[in-house]
């Protein structure tokens, strides 16, 4: 369950992205935030993930007031809770599919035995275990795009966090990604989708739509 | 960075090279020379005075040794020539082997091969005149062998029998250069020299431990020139480092927003740029070295050579032996080393707390 | 400065970038003691918890250069003694200027701050609550004033040394005819002594029996003490295989094995461990974890030292 209490983000420059913002989603939910670039549902979307601390306010997801955590145990909480995708994917292009999935996972020093089988796990649901050695620069954007998923899924998170995820896809590429947006949310995750895509706000799978505006709900 | 490590290691390196190979010349220099002095100066000493030496417990030889320097106009240099007496046994088994070499009984010496160069230069190539003090000449045979032996010091040696060399120097029977003693017991060395001091008052003793201390002093003064060495290494590395790794560029920054972004935290972040700068340093650190014993030993030392060589008239293509010194390698990584880290310590850190949400917009 | 083989610049060179990143670590925690504020949202906040990082891993670092800093200042030393008159290893050096012992008591009291702090870190950074994150700064003000200090000592040391005044060598400081302290503590009785040392000993395991985390730290600190006396009054002499031989320096020379470093490491962690049980708040089975290693290091200590009157005596059938 994630909740926001009357948060409210400004930057150093003075921009203030979120405007006294209160919000609660539930879990396994799929909740798509609709607004324009500059709304602010990205920042949301940060706050969630306890990438960025809110100026003032409660940010509480599963139990924990992750706004008020230091970076160390936001970042461990990020890892073993959260997956994120992002709009141009922002995979490390010099490394394989195979590094860029386990990525999240390097810090914490585990050992191949169980790495693997969740690494197969993962590029299978996908169909992409053939491309496990391939540099991520040589695959196609539909593939990036799955990698991206499989990286943002490696560590079993309850929350799926997606920022403008088919910005750059056609709308065919777009659909694929619904459906395993859709699968995702079938095993009880949570997923938040930050978009102003057309597509996603008509979807059957999709329990609430909340628009942004200036940082606010509307 | 690397080529700074070989630059200190190299002269780290022909530094420990020669002290090593000083060290084992001293082996051979006898333990104590008793030398003569007038008005603080040298004169010859009175070779019966070895026999009271003997006498001294723990005094195992005492040899009057005749040596000294010849002046040969024609070729405008000067020769040093040693006597050695046929049965006398030196402290230097170089000397004993070459003792073993002349002949006797014939006016004959033997000569290094410069000495011989210079000579057949000169048209003297079975004999020489030496100019006696009294103005005669002494004509010396010399011996077809020469003296093979490279060792830095003795370029242009004479060796012959000890008569012939009292009558170039024109000593008097019992007149010797010096009086080389040796002790049995290393340990009693210094004492049995005041012993021979208050034999003798107004000598001049001189112990071969001194010598170690005094060249290795010498060797440390040197490393004033270190001083200035390290020194400029030490802001040289600062600044590579700092204008390499301050200034990230923005691509570097996203890629450290990404991994913050999927759970990284800032030590992950730090430990891995740290991990990388230490294992580049060791890198560094370790082609340094062996840039560097390259060229101390195989190219043997090139220019950085005559920062030592040139208080004293050596040569320069004797090759440099090979000498590690453990302690030398220790002392280089703790410089290197420490410093690359240290230097890559802010950098570092600004990258890891890079703050991932601005850099990803 | 009278001084300056390269092993001296050396440590000249790295005392000196201590000296400049302990102190920004210093700034920091001055600031850090002084405003931190978890529940703050603030980006000074922000900003303070972006420097703490920057303070723990200069600290880190200090600390793991220091150590083997540590064991080449005591090799310099032993290299120095070649070159001063009389002396004949580290002791002779460590008295021909007043500011050795000072020295070498406050570099080793900073090891086991250091390595105090190393562990609050740690221990700090498991717990979401961050127990020690104001108190580990506040220790670094201390460490930082005495680790200054300490730097200050060593360029003082090294620059009193005079290379042409002749020092005794460790048999005249130690030798048992002095009315020192020193000699007091030689002249101790060997069984008295043995008894203590043994006794101690056997306290530590009865304490962690007991469980009694607090009387198990006073015992280790108890431990080193007596282990350091015992070493140089006793076992130091079957070490030396000669009873006048009472140096604590020499046991680090070639001659010995070097056999000197690895007793005094092993004294130091076992009695690291044994400390720091008590002066952090450890879950019960990190303090279980902690003491054992205590043990266990204490252990090895007593084993090797003990070891050499034994050979001793197997060896030559009499006691020196």
């Amino acid at each position: 369950m994630i909740e926001l209490k009357n948060v409210v983000k400004k930057y150093a420059n003075g921009v203030v992205a979120i405007e006294d913002l209160s919000l609660k989603l539930n879990r396994g939910e799929l909740i798509v935030l609709k607004g324009v670039s500059g709304s602010g549902k990205s920042t949301i979307l940060s706050l969630i993930a306890g990438l960025s601390k809110p100026s003032s306010g409660d940010i509480v997801v599963d139990d924990k007031h992750i706004s008020k955590l230091p970076d160390h145990f936001a970042a461990a909480f990020r890892r073993d809770n959260i997956g994120f995708i992002f709009q141009k994917y922002n995979l490390i292009s010099s490394l394989s599919v195979a590094e860029n999935i386990l990525l999240p996972l390097y810090p914490l020093n585990l050992p191949k035995e169980e790495l693997e089988p969740r690494l197969q796990e993962v590029l299978n649901s996908l169909s992409i275990e053939d491309k496990r050695d391939r540099k991520v620069k040589d695959l196609s954007g539909g593939e990036q795009q799955r990698v991206a998923i499989a990286r943002a899924s490696i560590n079993n998170p309850n929350i799926i966090l997606a920022d403008e995820p088919t910005a750059n896809l056609d709308e065919k590429l777009s659909l694929a990604f619904i459906k395993m947006l859709e699968g995702l949310k079938a095993s009880n995750r949570t997923v938040v989708v930050a978009t102003h895509d057309p597509l996603f706000f008509d979807l059957e799978s999709v329990d609430r739509v909340i628009e942004i505006r200036d940082g606010k709900v509307v | 960075m690397t080529l700074l490590v070989a630059l200190v290691a190299t002269t780290l390196f022909i530094a420990d090279s020669m002290k090593a190979e000083y060290k084992q010349d001293i082996q051979t220099a006898p333990d104590i020379v008793v030398s003569a002095q007038k008005a603080l100066r040298y004169k010859t000493i009175d070779e019966t005075q070895a026999a009271r030496f003997l006498e001294i417990d723990g005094v195992s030889n005492a040899i009057p040794r005749v040596w000294g320097e010849y002046y040969f106009a024609k070729g405008n240099v000067r020769f040093k020539i040693v006597g050695l007496d046929e049965f006398e046994n030196s402290t230097n088994s170089t000397l004993n082997r070459l003792r073993d070499r002349l002949s006797y009984d014939t006016n004959m010496m033997l000569l290094s091969p410069k000495v011989k160069a210079i000579l057949n230069k000169n048209y003297y190539k079975d004999y020489f005149n030496f100019i006696l003090q009294d103005g005669t000449l002494l004509r010396v045979n010399i011996s077809q062998k020469s003296i093979a032996i490279p060792s830095i010091r003795d370029e242009y040696l004479i060796v012959m029998p000890k008569e012939l060399a009292r009558k170039i120097f024109a000593y008097a029977d019992n007149e010797a250069t010096d009086i080389a003693v040796s002790v049995k017991n290393s340990e009693e060395i210094a004492f049995s020299a005041r012993k021979i001091a208050a034999l003798l008052g107004n000598a001049k003793i001189s112990i071969k431990d001194d010598l170690i201390v005094e060249y290795e002093q010498m060797y440390n003064y040197r490393s004033g020139f270190f001083l200035t060495i390290f020194i400029i290494t030490f802001f040289t590395f600062f600044v590579i480092i700092y204008d390499r790794l301050s200034g990230l560029n923005s691509e570097q920054k996203r890629e450290i927003g990404i991994l913050k972004a999927i759970g990284w935290r800032v030590e992950d972040v730090l430990k891995t740029k740290l991990y990388e700068g230490l294992i580049i340093s060791l890198f560094s650190y370790s082609l340094g070295i062996i840039l560097a014993m390259v060229y101390t030993f195989i190219f043997n030392g090139g220019i950085l050579k005559n920062i030592f060589l040139s208080s004293s008239r050596l040569l320069e293509h004797v090759p440099l032996q090979f000498h590690l010194d453990y302690a030398t390698l220790a002392l280089l990584f703790l410089i290197s080393v420490p410093l690359y880290i240290c230097a890559t310590i802010i950098p570092s850190w600004i990258a890891a707390t890079v703050d991932a949400d601005e850099v990803m917009r | 400065m009278i001084f300056l083989t390269p092993e001296v610049s050396v440590i000249y060179i790295l005392n000196t970038l201590f000296a400049l990143f302990s102190t920004i670590a210093f700034v920091i925690s001055l600031k850090i003691v002084r405003g931190y504020d978890r529940e703050a949202t603030t980006s000074k906040q922000y900003t303070l918890e972006k420097q703490s990082y920057l303070s723990a891993t200069i600290i880190k670092y200090i600390f793991y250069i220091k150590i083997p800093l540590m064991i080449f200042f005591i090799f310099t030393l032993d290299k120095i003694s070649f070159i001063l008159p009389g002396a004949m290893c580290g002791a002779g050096v460590v008295n021909a200027s007043i500011y050795a012992i000072p020295l070498l008591f406050l570099k080793l009291l900073n090891l086991y701050l250091f390595a105090y702090w190393l562990v609050m870190q740690k221990e700090d950074m498991r717990k979401e609550e961050q127990p020690y994150v104001i108190t580990k700064f506040q220790l670094f003000l201390i460490l930082y004033t005495l680790f200054i200090v300490e730097i200050i000592l060593e360029t003082l040391f090294f620059g009193s040394i005079d290379i042409k005044s002749v020092v005794d060598c460790c048999g005249a400081i130690f030798s048992h005819s002095d009315d020192t302290y020193l000699s007091l503590l030689l002249h101790m009785d060997r069984v008295w002594l043995l008894s203590i040392f043994y006794a101690v000993y056997g306290v530590m395991f009865l304490s962690y029996f007991l469980k009694q985390r607090y009387i198990f730290a006073l015992i280790n600190l108890l431990f080193l003490m007596i282990a350091l006396i015992a070493l140089i009054a006793f076992f130091g002499t079957y070490i030396y295989e000669l009873p006048t031989h009472h140096c604590p320096f020499c046991l680090l020379q070639k001659d010995y094995h070097y056999i000197g470093y690895l007793l005094y490491l092993l004294l130091f962690l076992g009695t690291f461990n044994g400390l720091v049980v008590a002066m952090i708040g450890f879950d019960k089975d990190d303090i279980i974890k902690r003491e054992r290693y205590a043990l266990f290091f204490n252990s090895l200590y007593t084993f090797v030292v003990t070891l050499y009157p034994l050979l001793y005596f197997y060896k030559n059938g009499v006691w020196l």
